[in-house]
């Protein structure tokens, strides 16, 4: 695609990313890079304030590129990119829980390495801080923790997390502003009571 | 509008989704309802506590199982192809090759014409020949130099790509042309170009000029794929002055493990 910048340059603007799904379903299977190179990053910190696990999240990452590519046939270029891809990232983590529940239960809550890296003593606030915040929402249920997710941290509309979850955008708002009450009043209890 | 209906639209508030009418009603509202100011408080208070979760970098073996990955999946789906017929053959060969840009287009085809024409020319004049085709010979790789020069300038990668293609067909590369391929190694931004001069350098590694470039090219890559391949070009062209720049860039402690030890044992093979 080919734009003229501010000083009427012509430069290339990148590919949107149904277009580059679009070749990678026609069979142009190396060009999955730019788009993992696009989201690898914020889908790995979903799953990781999702799970609270380092490796089960960088696994998570990996499994969902692996789908991608396998279900490729069925991605539709009309619809957007991200709503299919965090379609198949809630697949991605359905199916770990199930599997998790097979077998025993490894960790449960927030990596042990999360909670116990050593921080400065003026970190050291805002480290509690943090720690109390995932607490907080780890108590919240999973619906509730993942819809929150998806519309604070990663870029969708209540609409297009509608689409995703295949309900109405309404119970969508409301599930987000009961996350919120109730994240609120566990992270007061956390805190022993005393707001901050 | 009531309470109720005023709560339900806190949530389009805190996102920004609300347009600057219901923004409006919100903000009038709240100036007069102390327990709805007072819920959205709440509500806008837990939503700006989320941010305080950082985010966080995934460690760099996420990235290297992902390429081994698609390629493994590249390679079986190229097993399960089935051999194309040639005419597809053929139409993807004038494909590849084919530029995408009408000045490129435009340059190819008055390359084609200068071909044909001078060959046309030659059948005629039978004797004379030889001299001629010498001379047309030198022509088409003087136009293919100029034409990966200026494909190698172009701000896309796929225009690079080709560019870098396209000096294999060179048979004697000006220094001009080396100097190109050496600087898009060293600098290029996408390191699919950057394996790709990789790949064409091979082609010239009998210049001293493309070996010595290929030496000090080794510290300055930051990529591991781009990284091991040209290890590997290295050891393939047995130059042992690498051996140097190989210990250097063992002793960096932030070289990718794999790369590591793909240059431990390049090393070993060059001493």
């Amino acid at each position: 695609m080919k734009t003229k910048d501010e000083q009427g340059n012509a430069r290339v603007t990148p590919h949107a990313d149904n277009e580059i799904m679009q070749e990678v379903k026609d069979g142009k299977v190396e060009k999955l890079a730019i788009l993992f190179e696009r989201y690898h990053v914020m889908l790995y910190n979903f799953f990781l304030r999702l799970t609270g696990n380092r490796n089960v999240s960088e696994d998570l990452v990996q499994d969902l590129f692996l789908r991608i590519l396998k279900y490729r046939a069925s991605y539709q270029s009309h619809g957007k990119f991200t709503i299919w891809m965090y379609q198949i990232a809630r697949n991605a983590h359905i199916d770990y829980l199930r599997k998790q529940k097979d077998e025993a239960p490894l960790e449960q809550g927030w990596d042990q390495a999360l909670s116990r890296e050593r921080l400065p003593e003026e970190e050291l606030e805002t480290g509690q801080e943090i720690a109390r915040v995932r607490q907080a929402l780890d108590k919240l249920s999973l619906k509730k923790k993942g819809i929150l997710l998806l519309s604070r941290f990663q870029n969708l509309k209540y609409r297009e997390i509608a689409e995703l979850l295949g309900c109405q955008e309404g119970s969508v708002k409301t599930t987000v502003h009961r996350a919120l009450k109730e994240l609120g009043k566990f992270y007061f209890e956390l805190s022993g009571g005393i707001t901050s | 509008m009531n309470c109720k209906k005023i709560n339900e639209k806190f949530v389009d508030f805190l996102t920004g989704e609300a347009d600057p009418k219901t923004r409006q009603e919100i903000q009038a509202h709240l100036a007069a309802c102390a327990s709805c100011r007072e819920e959205l408080e709440s509500l806008s208070a837990a939503w700006t506590k989320l941010g305080v979760l950082p985010e966080e970098q995934p460690s760099n073996s996420l990235r290297t199982r992902f390429y081994t990955m698609l390629e493994t999946y590249k390679q079986t789906l190229k097993q399960e192809k089935p051999a194309p017929g040639l005419k597809k053959l053929f139409a993807g060969w004038v494909e590849r090759f084919w530029p995408r840009q009408p000045v490129f287009q435009f340059a190819l085809s008055l390359l084609l014409l200068v071909i044909g024409l001078g060959g046309g020319y030659l059948l005629n004049s039978g004797k004379r020949g030889t001299q001629e085709i010498v001379q047309l010979h030198e022509e088409v790789q003087n136009l293919r130099q100029e034409m990966s020069l200026s494909l190698l300038n172009q701000s896309s990668p796929s225009a690079r790509l080709s560019g870098v293609s396209l000096t294999s067909q060179i048979k004697s590369p000006s220094s001009k042309t080396v100097e190109a391929l050496l600087s898009t190694l060293d600098s290029d931004p996408n390191a699919n170009v950057r394996l790709a001069a990789v790949d064409a350098l091979y082609l010239f590694s009998s210049y001293p000029q493309v070996r010595e470039g290929l030496i000090q090219s080794l510290s300055r890559q930051t990529s591991p794929l781009v990284q091991v391949s040209l290890i590997n070009l290295l050891i393939e062209i047995r130059e042992r002055r690498a051996a140097e720049a190989l210990k250097q860039l063992i002793q960096d402690e932030k070289l990718n493990p794999e790369v590591k030890q793909k240059a431990e044992l390049g090393l070993q093979q060059l001493i």
